[in-house]
């Protein structure tokens, strides 16, 4: 048979069914890359499997001090700091947690968390790697584009639209379609149900129009383009994006657009304030060049606090900024000269409610995120050990051999129970196991901190003297 | 002492042997050659000074630049020809073999092999390096093998700009000066030196030169506040190079000679050691007849049995060491500095300086070092960041060069010892 015919003989995913049984898993429950890749499928990396006990201390702060904290008081936080304190690198549990917040805040829209004060949405923003997101404008498109992926559009044309029908139809019962709300959100996307239920789009459209909050945006807004034509377009998020990328230039117009335009389509759509997390922020000024850093600060500062926009005015896009440790350094000089530092202090002197610390993990969250993966995967439930075939030792060990790292630890932990399942024998993983599977030397040193200060090097005395 | 006789160089930087010869190869015509050796010196980022230039960007030359230019050109010839690099005949120039294989050794990236070569041609010439290295260590300094030249500004020792206004505030400034200078000599070679008498003729100098005024309390010409910082600056210097250490040469043919000795890695010399204000200049290499130590290797063997070991130690026998002074480095800079990340070239030097080893030896190790950080198999994390790059900055001149690291510059750098480690 030709090679262009031939297929391989496995046709989809194969999975080594049957390697995990005896430790009572379905699988190998840990990820081999255990990186956030939040668009991937697979669950154990897409940071669906989340303990919510580790990062407990964070979360509470994140909500005391921004999500429950009314939009409408003026002086709520506009800009804070996810800052990572753990100093080992990548890989602590950052992107996860911002997945996490951004399903939280999103579940409800904060109207749950806020006690109804706060009808905000989450956008999660991550800076594109090796430099493309170096400038500001770049930047705002990647917030834009963060929009269009949570379609928050889509659902603000369908909430103005079923305000609307309620609007211009008191007497339509809508109790049956409001069940379902996520079919009601598909029908308010097509106009055939419309025309089905016999609605005027025209009336409805301009009743959209119309919205107080539709006043201050210019008329080839989307939402507002169609007014003055007999038959009224049916706006859908498409034509925001279309009209993002082919009318607005680069810059000051889509500023405008991000900043005032759609902050007032989004307060149109009863919403008062969006949080938005940029992940890996670092990715931004690694690349910039001190005139770079300024700038983008500037445009930041005028953005989110002093500007003409009607977002600066009312603080509707609150930004945390998630920072490894050392980011500071890169851009101190950059927010000082940009005033930023006044605003948001990134190296505060007293213990703001801004800055959020995000702390290294410790032996407890070690086993805690063990036991919430392997409990994803368990093919029968387990009593009392829900750590096996883990042992208590061997955890503290892979926390400690691992620097409480999240990652590394998922990681470590995949490779332990890779090796375990390839040995016939191996039944539980203990701390003899691990240390017998220590992966590389360790340069143990005598690099004891102690005080003594190192005498410089006397070469010639060196040199002279007899073979050490 | 009677070194540096031999050759007074008229520029530092060794990679002008490299560019002379590489327009050489290219053309034989003198003429054609200058135009070649013009562009690649900007190509390279070279100067006048001992430090590379920052902006590659070619510009008009002035009839005064081509003129100095040239007159670099001719002296790089003349170096060239005097080490048999190359031959001159009525208009044309010639390779020698050894010089097809210096340019060899370069367009190959074998840099240590280029600086060897240089290093054994100009050795041959004069011994110039063995009796410098020699002469370091001659002198009784603590630690042995050290040379300072201590350097206070006016600011350093407290005396604002604004407020040095009259000719009796410069004074006070000089006798300042004169307590630190003599501090410093008690500290670092322990000579119990009075410099009054130097520093009345100092200012007798100055005065005559119409610097300051004879009436302690007339202003002086604001105008020449930089000249004379310069003129009490390099009259230090001097004191230090003639009287103290006792060379007959010019300050200018010491410093081309050591900045030579500091590419090649036998010698380190900065302006940048953290915790002292000035030059220091030091050995990384002995002169002597033989060595037990595997910690050396010999680049050069004498006519009378004596020979230049340069301090190699391998990463195997040094790792240790070299984590441990990295990471006292550290944390010795981040004392001054509040943010985790401190300075790599500051980092860079006290690590040369207590390891006595070259710059690029340094980098070498960081590298291995980092590499096996990145690999964790190392006791402590190590974080080398880029936070600004030299042509990012205002400067004309690389007066640190950037520390190259896993391909890429770094410039910063940030230690975490929390594991396995008392603090």
């Amino acid at each position: 048979m030709s090679t262009l015919l031939r297929r391989p003989s496995d046709g989809g995913q194969f999975e080594a069914r049957g390697r995990f049984e005896r430790f009572n898993l379905e699988e190998n429950p840990f990820p081999s890359d255990p990186f956030v890749n939040k668009d991937s499928t697979d669950k154990r990396v897409n940071g669906e499997i989340y303990e919510v006990e580790i990062r407990r201390p964070e979360y509470e702060k994140i909500e005391e001090n921004f999500l429950r904290h009314p939009q409408a008081d003026l002086n709520h936080i506009r800009l804070g700091y996810l800052v990572d304190t753990s100093f080992v690198g990548r890989g602590n549990g950052k992107s996860a947690f911002l997945v996490n917040l951004q399903q939280n805040i999103n579940k409800e829209y904060c109207l749950d968390i806020s006690d109804g004060h706060n009808k905000c949405f989450a956008l999660l923003v991550t800076p594109e790697a090796g430099g493309r997101t170096k400038t500001f404008p770049s930047f705002v498109d990647q917030m834009f584009d963060a929009i269009l992926r949570l379609r928050i559009i889509d659902e603000c044309l369908a909430i103005l639209r079923l305000e609307a029908i309620t609007k211009l139809y008191p007497r339509t019962d809508l109790t049956e379609d409001l069940k379902n709300e996520k079919s009601l959100r598909e029908r308010l996307r097509s106009p055939e149900w419309f025309w089905e239920r016999d609605f005027d789009l025209s009336a409805i459209s301009e009743t959209v129009a119309s919205n107080e909050f539709l006043q201050a945006v210019p008329p080839t807004f989307p939402v507002l383009r169609g007014r003055p034509s007999l038959i009224k377009p049916f706006e859908t998020e498409g034509d925001f994006a279309n009209y993002y990328v082919q009318d607005l230039k680069k810059g000051k117009e889509r500023y405008d657009f991000l900043f005032s335009h759609l902050v007032r389509f989004f307060q149109a759509a009863g919403f008062n304030g969006a949080y938005v997390l940029v992940d890996d922020f670092e990715r931004i000024p690694d690349f910039q060049s001190a005139r770079q850093k300024r700038d983008f600060a500037l445009e930041l500062r005028s953005c989110l606090f002093d500007g003409t926009f009607t977002n600066a005015k009312i603080g509707f896009y609150n930004m945390i900024l998630v920072l490894h440790a050392g980011v500071q350094r890169l851009i101190e000089e950059a927010w000082a000269l940009s005033g930023m530092e006044n605003r948001a202090p990134i190296s505060p002197r007293v213990d703001s409610s801004h800055v959020i610390a995000f702390e290294k993990l410790s032996e407890n969250h070690a086993s805690l995120l063990l036991k919430k993966y392997l409990s994803e995967y368990r093919i029968a439930p387990v009593g009392s050990d829900p750590l096996s075939p883990f042992t208590n030792d061997a955890v503290r060990l892979i926390g400690e051999m691992s620097e409480y790292n999240a990652s590394k630890i998922l990681k470590t932990a995949y490779e332990l129970l890779e090796k375990a399942a390839s040995l016939e024998n191996q039944a539980i993983i203990d701390r003899d196991f691990v240390l017998a599977n220590k992966g590389g030397i360790e340069i143990t040193t005598e690099i004891a901190r102690d005080n003594k200060e190192t005498e410089p090097e006397d070469l010639m005395k060196k040199a002279r003297k007899a073979e050490d | 002492m009677s070194i540096m006789r031999i050759i007074k160089p008229a520029f530092t930087l060794l990679e002008y042997f490299y560019v002379l010869l590489k327009s050489v190869e290219r053309s034989a015509e003198r003429r054609d050659v200058f135009e070649l050796f013009k562009v690649l010196k900007h190509q390279y980022g070279l100067g006048e000074s001992k430090y590379k230039t920052v902006t590659r960007d070619r510009k008009e030359l002035t009839s005064a630049q081509e003129n100095r230019y040239l007159y670099t050109f001719d002296r790089v010839i003349d170096e060239a020809r005097e080490y048999g690099l190359l031959k001159e005949t009525r208009e044309s120039l010639i390779l020698t073999p050894a010089g097809v294989k210096i340019i060899r050794d370069f367009d190959n990236q074998d840099f240590d092999k280029f600086h060897q070569q240089l290093f054994s041609l100009m050795e041959k010439k004069g011994a110039v390096f063995r009796n410098l290295i020699a002469s370091i260590y001659n002198v009784q300094s603590h630690p042995p093998g050290l040379l300072i030249f201590p350097i206070y500004s006016p600011r350093l020792l407290n005396f604002e700009r604004a407020e040095i206004k009259k000719t009796s505030h410069l004074i006070d400034y000089s006798w300042a000066l004169v307590k630190k200078l003599e501090a410093d000599l008690m500290k670092h070679l322990n000579f119990d030196r009075q410099l009054k008498k130097r520093n009345d003729e100092l200012l007798v100098n100055l005065t005559r030169a119409g610097f300051l005024s004879e009436d302690p309390s007339m202003p002086f010409d604001p105008k020449k506040y930089n000249a004379i910082n310069k003129r009490i600056r390099d009259y230090w210097i001097n004191y230090f190079l003639r009287d103290i250490y006792g060379y007959s040469s010019s300050w200018s043919a010491f410093e081309r000679w050591v900045y030579r000795g500091k590419q090649i890695g036998i010698l380190h010399a900065t302006e940048f050691l953290p915790h002292f204000h000035g030059k220091i200049v030091y050995p990384t290499s002995v002169v002597i007849e033989k060595t037990l130590s595997s910690d050396f290797r010999e680049i050069y063997a004498y006519r009378d049995g004596m020979k230049l070991f340069v301090h190699r130690p391998s990463w195997d026998r040094i790792q240790n060491k070299f984590v441990k002074s990295l990471v006292d480095g550290y944390f010795d800079l981040r004392r001054s500095n509040q943010s985790y990340f401190i300075s790599l070239t500051s980092l860079r030097e006290l690590v040369c300086f207590k390891l006595k080893i070259s710059e690029r030896l340094f980098e070498s190790y960081l590298e291995r070092a980092y590499r096996l950080n990145l690999a964790n198999r190392l006791a402590v994390r190590i974080s080398l960041e880029v936070d600004k790059l030299p042509e990012e900055t205002k400067a004309a001149y690389l007066t640190r060069e950037p520390v190259m690291v896993d391909g890429r510059h770094r410039n910063i750098i940030a230690i975490d010892v929390t594991k396995g480690v008392n603090r």
